[in-house]
């Protein structure tokens, strides 16, 4: 799932109508993710058609809302679950190659591995 | 011409109106909207104008017709079908914003961006390539010069599916 679709089904978890959603994830963001019109239209047309969001009932001189559906925050709980899966991996590779490093370096020179133990001691 | 203080009022098929105001009051932006169907085409049209937005429908080709039903292989969903009155004839919108400093750009995520270049990309293919067949089929004849009629049209055709492609490599 792309950032912008992400963003913008976290934004229907409320009614919004357009104006609101673009608003939302500018916010949210930071101002990083600026929405386009055509780009916001897309987004939110995808999740209609998936059946991730749905357009609520227009009422007179009222901005059209839009509100997420049960798959949609089933969806974007499995997406919210699959990010910090990636972020937990990416921590622990990090880490492991800050660690190999580390080994490595001591391998290299082992004049400092001698020169710490020293001052651990 | 917003620039030099002229606002864009009305278009026709051939022609554009315009009106004084000051310049650099008004920003423009043209949208390709022929891959729609002409209910997504009036959606989207409805969300422009919420967003204060002033829309207006233009022509991609000059075809005066009533009635007419083109099929569209290079279009979405019920968009293959393009009709008049309908999506026919308004495969273009003109979008004007009040000129308030702000960034005015219609498509800027690239999954949208990619989308957009892609269907502009199969339009112009489409015609390049059955203009290919045509000149083919017409140099099979030894007609001269209708092929090379459809063999010129064919590479113009062929100019924009490259820079559709190069846009869409840029999005990536």
């Amino acid at each position: 799932m792309t950032e912008v679709t992400f963003f913008v089904l976290l934004a229907v978890h409320a009614p919004r109508h357009g104006y609101a959603v673009m608003q939302f994830v500018e916010e949210r963001t930071a101002g990083r993710l600026r929405l386009g019109a055509g780009s916001l239209y897309g987004a939110i047309s995808a999740l209609v058609e998936k059946g991730w969001a749905a357009a609520l009932e227009e009422q007179d001189g009222r901005k059209k809302e839009y509100l997420v559906t049960n798959l949609g925050r089933q969806v974007a709980q499995a997406e919210l679950e699959r990010l910090h899966g990636l972020v937990s991996t990416a921590e622990q590779i990090m880490e492991e190659a800050e660690h190999e490093e580390d080994i490595q370096v001591l391998r290299r020179f082992p004049g400092v591995a001698g020169a710490l133990a020293e001052q651990l001691v | 011409m917003s620039d030099e203080g002229w606002r864009l009022v009305r278009v026709g098929k051939l022609s554009y109106e315009f009106e004084p105001c000051p310049p650099g009051a008004y920003r423009y932006r043209v949208d390709f909207v022929g891959h729609l169907p002409a209910g997504r085409q009036k959606d989207y049209r409805s969300l422009l104008r919420e967003l204060g937005y002033r829309v207006m429908s233009k022509n991609l080709n000059l075809n005066w017709s009533a009635g007419h039903v083109r099929f569209r292989p290079w279009a979405k969903g019920a968009g293959k079908l393009s009709a008049s009155p309908g999506s026919f004839n308004r495969e273009l919108l003109i979008v004007e914003k009040e000129n308030d400093g702000a960034p005015f750009e219609l498509h800027t995520a690239p999954e949208d961006l990619r989308e957009y270049y892609r269907y502009q990309r199969n339009m112009y293919a489409t015609t390049a390539l059955l203009g290919l067949a045509f000149a083919l089929v017409l140099f099979y004849q030894e007609a001269i010069a209708g092929g090379t009629a459809f063999a010129v049209l064919a590479v113009l055709c062929g100019l924009p599916v490259v820079w559709c492609r190069k846009r869409m490599g840029e999005t990536q």
